[in-house]
């Protein structure tokens, strides 16, 4: 796919230069450490690949954010840095927000399930389809990065692009550690 | 799907309604009745040589079939299954790609299954894209059970079925011995109208071992009808690139086992991505084809047979696994006045569904999870061992699992960089430059990397491999990897600068 390869580009320059300010800004201590930048780095440049068109991206640079360390690493990965301010921010307060509508909607919603179940029995099926969906859903939520403050409909979007970027994280991930790997 | 109905006859024809809507329904992978898979599947596999999605749209022929029987209890024949087989293993076909419906408008993945369709077949070969719009956007969350012959069809199949009458054995013939290339053929033979898309359903029970022929009497579906020439055209082309597609994909329909909906997926899924992923795109589009195809083919048709054959369509498209359970044939009469309600409507309307209440409320809950469904159908194209949707829990479960598998693996991998030796950090630029220039489709990257394999060792000569090859190749576009690459193995120091001697 054109996106894709396109994709796989911008991630690969980011990385570039991620792993380049990694390199020069410490000395590794140890493996962990070491593990960790790459992963960091390949994260934020995968994030801001995107170019924050998508919330999944912006929720993982903000959640990068807040550790202050990482903030060289992002200032210098993500070009239109501006789009990334002030998001974690916003998703912290869009967050509670959902969440005390989910409270309330929990709350009305109970009773209107328990008339709703003694009216149709043959809805049990159903009902026990809806659970699980919504627990699934849930475990999806925490997955995505930003995803508990999505709704059910852009949760499945975002989970389908982020799941291609990771596939292109990955395939990039794959080629080095195999050129590296014969190498060793 | 409105010929498909005049081919089989009245009882056929309103299964064949029902399936070419239920093709545009990017629903059908939801539709778990497994009991149609049964049925249909036989009859899937002899029309659905096709493609490779094939196996994908198994389960939506399989959901047909299962509702094919309760829908039409009284027009038990089993035509009528070959009808709706026809358009499920289209559906099914394009089914795998039904996820796409959503992301259509995305790029993404093209919606497959829902060409699997005959008529949409034609169109699904194309570009399986095109049906998904109007199917997406109309996808009813009925479930296919939902299809349960209602009056209007009733009247519809008998309309429909008057057409069919005489075509019927000019269809079965091109069965026994239609090559590809008759496919032109059969769009004229198309024409005469839409009988063959009863035709579909019959010859693919008679020539179920044929994949070849199920092609091209699917153009035949396809191709029929008026004004759809020039569709028919795009469908008939598509049409062929499905049949080699299907040729490729090896065993198609026939190969597979028809009654097992497992295997179908299995032979869907088992496919190269790649091509399933291209199978989708066409899918998709042909879906919208198709989607159009069909209205315009309606337009001659009484309009209001034409709004139901959509809202049967949608209706059949929306299978929301949940709704399953609470709809069943008995809604029938609701679904009746709802058709007739939506014959002004575009499909772009929400229809309500069957049995529920269609307060604003409930519309806005269907349009939603409708949005879902199409996205979900999207997803199963991308995880990979997903085309065999049974449910939305199950596809739910399955991409939990590809997300953390895959967010697994990148943990792994930057393990595994990390522990490289500390030399082949400064390297990895060089690597990573060299695989954008392999991901740029050049095999100068790979010459290039010949001599990177000393590049521990000999790093100056490897850096220097690295720029030659993979540089060279590429125009403008590598120089900002070389600069990148070159302004990092300055920094790192300690290494010749190779670049400036290549003359970056």
């Amino acid at each position: 796919m054109h996106n894709s390869s396109q994709l796989r580009k911008e991630f690969i320059k980011k990385w570039i230069h991620g792993l380049q300010i990694c390199c020069s800004s410490k000395k590794h201590m140890n493996l962990m450490e070491r593990k960790k930048k790459i992963k960091l780095s390949a994260d934020i440049a995968l994030a801001s690949a995107k170019n924050a068109t998508t919330s999944w991206s912006k929720a993982l640079i903000a959640d990068v954010k807040i550790d202050e360390e990482n903030m060289i690493l992002i200032n210098n990965l993500s070009g239109p840095e501006s789009k990334f301010v002030g998001a974690h921010d916003q998703r912290v307060t869009c967050h509670k927000r959902i969440r005390s509508k989910k409270i309330l909607k929990k709350s009305c919603g109970v009773g209107k399930r328990i008339k709703r179940m003694g009216s149709r029995r043959s809805d049990l099926a159903t009902c026990i389809a809806e659970r699980l969906v919504k627990k699934r859903t849930k475990v999806l939520k925490r997955l995505v990065p930003g995803g508990e403050s999505m709704d059910e409909v852009t949760i499945i979007k975002e989970a389908l692009d982020y799941i291609l970027s990771l596939r292109v994280q990955v395939d990039v991930m794959k080629n080095v550690v195999n050129a590296t790997g014969v190498l060793d | 799907m409105a010929g498909e109905d005049e081919i089989e006859g009245g009882n056929r024809d309103e299964e064949q309604v029902h399936f070419h809507s239920a093709n545009l329904s990017s629903d059908w992978p939801f539709n778990g009745p497994n009991d149609l898979t049964n049925t249909s599947m036989s009859m899937i596999t002899s029309s659905n040589p096709m493609n490779n999605t094939s196996c994908s749209s198994a389960p939506m022929i399989d959901s047909f079939c299962h509702t094919a029987p309760t829908v039409w209890d009284h027009h038990p024949t089993n035509s009528q299954n070959l009808g709706a087989f026809c358009d499920m293993n289209l559906q099914n076909n394009a089914a795998t790609s039904s996820s796409s419906l959503g992301f259509r408008k995305g790029n993404l993945v093209p919606a497959r299954n829902l060409d699997m369709c005959w008529a949409p077949a034609n169109s699904a070969i194309k570009r399986g894209g095109m049906f998904l719009p109007p199917a997406a956007s109309n996808i009813l969350p009925h479930s296919l059970s939902q299809f349960p012959a209602d009056s209007g069809f009733i009247e519809r199949a008998a309309r429909l079925s008057s057409f069919s009458a005489g075509n019927f054995e000019d269809m079965i013939n091109p069965f026994g011995s239609v090559p590809e290339s008759s496919l032109s053929p059969y769009s004229s033979r198309a024409m005469q109208g839409q009988p063959q898309d009863g035709f579909v359903g019959n010859g693919f029970k008679s020539a179920s071992a044929q994949g070849s022929k199920d092609m091209p009497l699917v153009v035949d579906c396809g191709g029929a009808n008026d004004g759809s020439q020039s569709k028919n055209e795009r469908q008939s082309e598509s049409f062929v690139r499905s049949v080699h597609e299907a040729k490729q994909g090896g065993s198609g329909f026939s190969g597979n086992n028809v009654a097992s909906e497992a295997e179908f997926s299995e032979g869907g899924g088992g496919q190269d991505d790649n091509s399933n992923e291209g199978l989708d795109s066409k899918k998709r589009r042909r879906g919208d084809q198709d989607t159009d195809y069909n209205q315009v083919k309606r337009s001659p048709q009484t309009p209001s047979e034409a709004t139901k054959n959509n809202t049967e369509v949608q209706q059949k498209g929306d299978n929301n696994p949940n709704s399953v359970a609470n709809k069943s044939s008995g809604k029938h009469g609701k679904q009746v006045s709802q058709s007739s309600d939506i014959q002004k409507e575009e499909y772009i309307h929400v229809r309500a569904r069957r049995g529920q209440a269609t307060n604003s409320h409930s519309l806005a809950e269907r349009v939603r999870r409708e949005k879902i469904s199409e996205r979900m159908k999207f997803l199963q194209d991308l995880v990979p061992g997903c085309s065999k949707v049974t449910g939305k829990a199950v596809m739910l479960d399955e991409i939990i699992n590809y997300v953390q598998s895959l967010q697994r693996q990148v943990e792994f991998l930057s393990m595994k960089l990390a522990t490289v030796n500390p030399r082949m950090d400064f390297n990895i630029e060089g690597l990573l430059a060299k695989d954008m220039l392999e991901s740029r489709g050049g095999s100068s990257g790979t010459l290039g990397f010949g001599p990177d394999m000393a590049m521990p060792y000999t790093p100056n000569s490897s850096q220097m491999a690295i720029m030659q090859g993979g540089l060279s190749g590429l125009g403008s576009s590598s120089d900002a990897v070389r600069r990148t690459i070159n302004s990092h193995l300055m920094a790192v120091g300690g290494y010749k600068d190779p670049t400036s001697q290549t003359g970056t």
